[in-house]
């Protein structure tokens, strides 16, 4: 036991063992980075606590009169069927990150799987999976997840779906971009003399060591998710049984004139989240970037 | 000149089979979706002959190949259907809504590039504190919903101070005439400009602001400053003309993000362009038209980044021989 912690003592010391998170966390942690975190964990927390920091139920309408001037009991007002705004801008923020996490998902198991065929096995597998990747690239994703949506019906699993669809390109570059370059390191030489199977060396050698490069992009990634969800919301394409921040803009948008606080919460809140995401995600590519950080 | 025109033939090749796979991408969504594609094509009303003849028209009763077929040679033509709810055709509708939109779209890149070339370049120059309020209050400008924040100017400027319209492309009711008429749009334009340029602003910063840094660290920018010269000199004479090229061709590459800004901005501002038109055509579930826009802008976007790639090329001989 004791000799245990005396060799991993050892070892950090020596830096032959390191423990990267923790490294981040406290030793090289730059101010985006912790700021973004800080943001991201009180939006979380919000988003689980829902229930106990909300007195309103979110969607039932009449709560209030409609139209209330944000008070002591309404936070942030209410809305024109008298909806509180402040639970739906909570529950809101539910939404959003469930949309995020999940459709970000359906894209990073797209993405790696076309990252990893085209990065592994090179050739025409490759030229042909580039090509769609680009073209994918450069169509406005937006458009087409509305069109997904649109055609296959409004409800929450289709938004998920269709942001999940649009968004793979970008992770499938960035991850046949890792494979390229660590394929050609020598411990994948050795895993190949060896004799492990072309699985086993994608999986459990490659991909591991190709993810933390990647991490980052999906945060941002993450991000344009929340905002794919919230300008969908926008534009009227929305679950209505859902409480949506793009959506409560979208109604907004009739009465800017005489209720501003119909638009100004759930756009502050939608905004809040994606400064944190965009903190993160930043830091993070500063970070592993040796050539930035330097600056 | 002998490598320009295997470059523009190389790149004709690269990005027309694009406009393809959007026409296939449509065709397919349409055929996988739930019911009838029938209702998509055609539009959710209408009365039996309309839809009769549609689906004639259309060669809904034949096998599928001939179908795509159908559809992809009647796309070509530039026949994207009948909207029943606007007795319109499709492309009609659209391409007289293209201008308000462009109109839009380059007025707001032109202005963000030129603050945005400015503010990214002076960031940096400076190092320390002012690059780092520059770069922190570009985080912002990239983070906040570009159609949020229109709602907000809109509300400051033109609900609360009264100074700008509410919306709208000409102020109704009053018929204006030659440079009456242009100073009535550039007074509506202001706001959604505003709005479609800071959003841009952000990300021309930040575009510029990498690649000058990245221009500095390099040789000539050495030997400029041993010559003695000026730094403003070395920075905007030197490290910016060799920055500019990468900055420009972002600039125009981007144009796709900005274009489905232009859509949700022209929402918040009632503008008549493709974003009203789509808003309006989600609202009444006018399929065709909604179709009809994702194929127009997806080929919108295509054509911008084939200019933008082959100016690219021509501006800089090194990339023709790629």
């Amino acid at each position: 036991m004791k000799n245990e912690k005396i060799k991993k003592n050892f070892l950090l010391k020596s830096g032959y063992l390191q423990f990267p998170i923790k490294k981040i966390i406290l030793t090289q942690m730059n101010s985006r980075i912790f700021a973004g975190l800080i943001i991201i964990s009180i939006i979380t927390i919000m988003a689980i606590t829902a229930p106990f920091i909300t007195w309103h139920p979110p969607l039932k309408t009449l709560v209030g009169k409609p139209f209330t001037i944000p008070n002591n009991h309404y936070l942030f007002g209410t809305d024109d069927l008298g909806r509180d705004i402040y639970s739906n801008v909570i529950y809101g923020i539910r939404t959003s990150l469930i949309v995020g996490l999940s459709s970000v998902s359906i894209a990073v198991i797209i993405g790696t799987l076309i990252g990893v065929l085209a990065g592994y096995y090179r050739g025409i597998i490759e030229d042909f999976l580039m090509r769609i990747t680009d073209m994918t690239l450069i169509l406005p994703q937006f458009l087409l997840a509305l069109v997904i949506v649109a055609i296959f019906g409004q409800n929450f699993q289709n938004i998920i779906l269709a942001i999940g669809v649009v968004s793979w390109p970008g992770i499938a570059r960035m991850v046949r971009a890792e494979f390229l370059s660590i394929k050609e390191r020598p411990f994948i030489e050795a895993a190949k003399a060896i004799g492990l199977s072309d699985m086993k060396i994608i999986f459990s050698e490659i991909l591991p060591n190709a993810m933390p490069a990647v991490i980052p992009y999906i945060i941002l990634q993450i991000n344009a998710a929340i905002l794919i969800e919230a300008g969908l919301g926008f534009l009227g394409i929305a679950d209505p049984n859902v409480p949506s921040l793009g959506l409560m803009l979208n109604t907004a948008q009739q009465y800017l004139m005489n209720a501003w606080w119909m638009a100004v919460f759930p756009g502050l809140m939608l905004s809040i989240i994606v400064i944190g995401l965009n903190l993160l995600g930043d830091g993070l590519v500063e970070y592993l970037n040796p050539r930035l950080r330097k600056r | 000149m002998s490598s320009l025109i295997p470059f523009i033939i190389k790149k004709l090749l690269q990005y027309i089979p694009m406009i393809f796979a959007v026409i296939i991408i449509t065709f397919i969504l349409v055929h996988m979706a739930p019911g009838d594609p029938t209702f998509i094509l055609v539009g959710e009303v209408g009365d039996e002959e309309f839809i009769k003849t549609a689906r004639a028209r259309l060669g809904l009763d034949k096998p599928l190949h001939e179908r795509f077929i159908i559809y992809l040679s009647n796309v070509l033509k530039g026949d994207l259907g009948y909207s029943y709810l606007r007795s319109e055709p499709v492309a009609k509708l659209i391409v007289d809504r293209i201008p308000a939109t462009l109109l839009l779209v380059l007025t707001a890149m032109f202005f963000s590039a030129l603050i945005g070339i400015m503010i990214g370049t002076i960031a940096a120059a400076r190092k320390g504190v002012l690059d780092i309020s520059l770069s922190t209050l570009s985080l912002f400008g990239i983070s906040i919903p570009y159609f949020w924040l229109g709602q907000i100017i809109l509300i400051v400027f033109a609900v609360r101070l009264g100074i700008f319209p509410l919306g709208g492309m000409v102020t109704v009711g009053r018929s204006y005439q030659g440079i009456d008429y242009v100073l009535d749009v550039i007074y509506h334009l202001v706001l959604p400009v505003m709005t479609l340029a800071i959003f841009n602003l952000a990300y021309t910063t930040k575009i510029t602001r990498g690649s000058v840094l990245e221009a500095l660290t390099q040789d000539y920018i050495v030997t400029a400053r041993s010559k003695g010269l000026p730094e403003s000199r070395v920075i905007f004479r030197h490290a910016l003309r060799n920055a500019l090229i990468p900055v420009v061709t972002y600039i125009g590459f981007n144009t796709g993000v900005l274009l489905v800004g232009a859509i949700l901005t022209e929402t918040v501002f009632a503008w008549p362009g493709m974003g009203s038109l789509l808003y309006d055509s989600i609202r009444l579930r006018d399929y065709p038209v909604i179709l009809g826009i994702f194929i127009y802008g997806s080929i919108i976007i295509i054509i911008a980044n084939l200019i933008v790639d082959l100016l690219y090329g021509l501006l800089d001989p090194r990339i023709r021989v790629r």
